[in-house]
């Protein structure tokens, strides 16, 4: 994964004008699918994903229920069209690597133990992937989890960092993410501080690697603000401070 | 009097440092105390609570729903109560002890797609809930138009002792069954009033958690703030709400809190 | 991968109650009358890295379409046309009846009587998708993903579809060397028609139009009829164990006649494009 080409240049931008420090836009939308309990659509850069939560729910089949907490299982999965070159729909070895680190990542948020002999299911649809689309898909999933009036102990908030030109910047875009030197998405708790999330994709000495992490766990005290904001809308409006009745 | 502090808030959010009490929907983390839930906050001399406003329905003995019979095996009715885990309806509990399969035709009695109103006698975290039939005001419902609302509404529907679902009834000459599970059940002679019902339990439905909705639903209704009951069109609603059963209303502020068994009491 | 269902919906007796006599009044629960179709949200262009792709509302049945453009191989039997692929998944997300698996029987139904009635009608002119005859063509993919289901997946598929094929820009690929080469310029779609699907479902002795989830689990039968340009018939589905009369059939493909020209025009509008 070593760069041929300067992807940061003289000025310090980089391949889609922003510092290093800089988040790409997101956007999150509560409650845009009707059948599901929960769910959440979420534009990152370029990525577009839709998170739905069903649950908690019986268990099919029963066999696989728990008896002292609840079943949760994750499915990250991308539309063919979503990618430059068309994907088949069967799950590649990738998307199941992925749902299981999404499970592990979203699974200490959530307080399974309330909800024994039950299943919550978290399913996350790519329809455009740009880099970074596991952190999205997280933060969406995390989103959906809690308009799914699931008890959760906190939120869970992704974002990654990298290196890129020797340089760690915050939340790596596509190029970067294919170019680059390396890739780390982290998911954090906010109010527990806690990672629940970590992989890296490259080499890092030592202090990179602390920087990098440091780097990427400010983005996902960022991508919190996103999230916390989103559900607010949708459930109290513009309302803010609640105001009470004559 | 006791001050009562209320805040909007999202899972996670640290609702109150100190030693205070924790209600439900919160948890304790260090200390501060946390809420679980999107919801609204109070934290007042009893304890902290979130009244949330999302999630499902989660069965508690001795409450009052309406359930949909799915399918029978040979001692007992499956019941959707919309929640996680469906109930059982035990064949005896309608046929008495000497029933027998051979004799006795369940599906005859109730058939799948009849809704019946249910009283959960029995439920814990290592069995699914069980219902019965058999007390005065509960069994097959006959009649009426069918609504679902998120079951977290279904104490702002009710009202303080019953105050809201009473407005509504009388000012649309209905009968409204709530079922705690968030099932509802509307009777009348008139479709508009029937109409008229179900748009005022859609307006407290969405609005729930905001202020003065008592007013506002006054006016869609066209009802004055001081209308006599009217006793010959008042009907008891179906499942009157006993104190002791009710989660405390949103709005309810000057009141003792209930201390209400609600879900994940830590 | 796709869908496969977990359980099936069972409709309150009230609830069907209801829905009989309101149709027997001429109405719907949800105050539609018998022929009216709900209201159709169409958004294309979304998917950047796709060719083409449109979002589809139909009610609250959303799916999104999208079109990928490659170059292969031709079908057997096929050689001078260019290749076209038509999938649809109702996602996991779409409902609580569904759970992830391999395609069950109605989604694979689905995916057949949505590409047939864009093949049959001959939307895209594939004959001037050939690049080398029997050695090297354009392929069409277009991959359908239903979000959230309720009721007329047929229609909502097909209009998503079909937008995103009239949304879409190809490239334009060249020969060098024995090999398709892309060209950087893009091409509009050789469209000759714009194929339109009608759904109704009989509930009764009644026939109405654009079911939704609850009026499909208390049908008797379903027709979908597929008309195109010229309103002429290209692709008809019969589905579910009831039966229709003749004369239902017949009034029902004459209203697939009329509001598939309104659903045309919507669809036009919608993509700016079409014949």
């Amino acid at each position: 994964m070593t760069q041929t080409r300067s992807l940061i240049d003289e000025n310090g931008k980089r391949t889609d004008g922003r510092t290093g420090d800089q988040l790409r836009e997101i956007k999150i939308t509560v409650g845009v699918i009707k059948n599901a309990d929960g769910s959440a659509f979420i534009e990152f850069g370029m990525n577009k994903i839709v998170a739905a939560v069903y649950g908690p729910r019986e268990v099919h089949p029963k066999h696989m229920a728990l008896s002292d907490r609840c079943v949760l299982r994750c499915r990250y999965h991308m539309t063919p069209f979503s990618t430059d070159t068309r994907k088949n729909p069967a799950p590649s070895r990738r998307e199941v690597e992925i749902s299981k680190v999404m499970r592990e990542a979203l699974e200490p948020s959530l307080m399974l133990a309330d909800y024994p002999r039950a299943a919550i299911d978290v399913y996350v649809e790519v329809l455009q992937a740009d880099g970074g689309s596991r952190c999205a898909g997280i933060t969406a999933a995390s989103v959906a989890l809690a308009d799914a009036g699931i008890n959760m102990r906190d939120i869970v908030s992704a974002c990654a960092a990298g290196k890129v030109d020797d340089r760690i910047v915050l939340d790596i875009n596509d190029t970067e993410d294919k170019e680059g030197d390396a890739d780390m998405p982290v998911a954090y708790m906010p109010h527990l501080e806690q990672v629940t999330l970590l992989q890296l994709d490259g080499v890092l000495n030592e202090d990179q690697f602390n920087q990098c992490l440091e780097e990427a766990v400010k983005g996902c005290k960022m991508v919190y603000e996103v999230q916390r904001k989103a559900l607010m809308q949708k459930y109290f409006g513009n309302e803010t401070e609640l105001k009470e009745e004559q | 009097m006791q001050e009562i502090r209320r805040k909007y808030v999202v899972p996670g959010d640290r609702i109150i440092e100190g030693n205070f009490r924790p209600l439900f929907n919160v948890i304790r983390a260090g200390n501060s105390i946390i809420s679980t839930r999107i919801g609204i906050a109070e934290a007042g001399r009893e304890g902290v609570k979130v009244i949330p406003l999302s999630g499902i329905y989660i069965p508690r003995v001795n409450d009052i729903v309406i359930g949909k019979i799915m399918h029978h095996s040979s001692l007992s009715w499956d019941v959707d109560i919309n929640s996680c885990f469906s109930a059982h309806l035990p064949a005896q509990d309608v046929f008495g002890r000497d029933f027998s399969p051979a004799r006795d035709d369940m599906g005859r009695e109730l058939a799948t797609g009849d809704l019946i109103t249910a009283r959960i006698i029995a439920f814990d975290r290592t069995r699914d809930p069980m219902v019965t039939i058999q007390d005065k005001d509960l069994g097959k419902v006959p009649r009426g138009e069918f609504i679902k609302i998120s079951a977290t509404r279904v104490p702002r529907l009710i009202g303080k002792r019953g105050s809201m679902i009473q407005t509504i009834e009388q000012a649309t000459h209905t009968r409204v069954l709530i079922g705690q599970n968030g099932i509802i059940v509307v009777t009348g002679r008139n479709s508009e009033g029937i109409n008229l019902a179900v748009r005022a339990i859609r307006m407290v439905e969405e609005e729930a958690h905001t202020p003065n909705l008592t007013q506002r639903v006054k006016t869609l209704l066209n009802v004055s703030d001081s209308v006599p009951a009217d006793a010959s069109q008042l009907a008891q609603p179906q499942n009157a709400p006993k104190n002791e059963e009710l989660q405390p209303p949103i709005q309810e502020v000057e009141e003792e809190l209930d201390v209400e068994k609600g879900e994940n009491v830590p | 991968m796709s869908s496969s269902r977990r359980s099936t919906i069972i409709v309150e007796h009230l609830r069907k109650q209801q829905m009989w006599d309101s149709i027997s009044k001429g109405k719907r629960l949800d105050g539609r009358a018998l022929d009216e179709i709900r209201p159709i949200e169409i958004e294309v262009g979304l998917i950047k890295k796709a060719n083409g792709s449109a979002r589809v509302k139909l009610g609250n049945s959303e799916v999104v379409a999208g079109v990928k453009v490659e170059t292969g191989e031709p079908f057997e039997g096929l050689e001078n046309k260019g290749a076209l692929i038509l999938s649809a998944e109702v996602l996991p997300t779409a409902s609580p009846y569904i759970e992830p698996g391999p395609p069950d029987e109605e989604t694979v139904e689905l995916a057949r009587v949505v590409d047939r009635g864009i093949r049959e009608s001959e939307m895209l002119d594939l004959s001037k998708l050939a690049l080398i005859p029997g050695e090297i063509v354009y392929v069409i993919f277009v991959d359908c993903s239903v979000i959230n289901a309720d009721g007329n997946l047929f229609d909502a598929t097909s209009y998503a579809a079909v937008s995103a094929l009239m949304n879409s820009k190809l490239p334009v690929f060249e020969i060098r060397d024995r090999k398709a080469v892309d060209t950087g310029e893009k091409q509009n779609p050789p469209l000759t028609t714009v194929p339109v699907s009608i759904t109704a479902v009989r509930i009764g002795e009644s026939v109405i139009l654009d079911p939704t989830a609850e009026e499909e689990a208390c049908m008797d039968a379903r027709i979908t009829i597929t008309t195109n340009s010229d309103q002429n018939f290209a692709a008809v589905q019969k589905g579910s164990t009831g039966a229709f009369t003749v004369e239902q059939l017949k009034r029902a493909a004459a209203t697939a006649r009329i509001k598939g020209e309104e659903i045309r025009a919507k669809l036009r509008e919608s993509t700016k494009a079409g014949k």
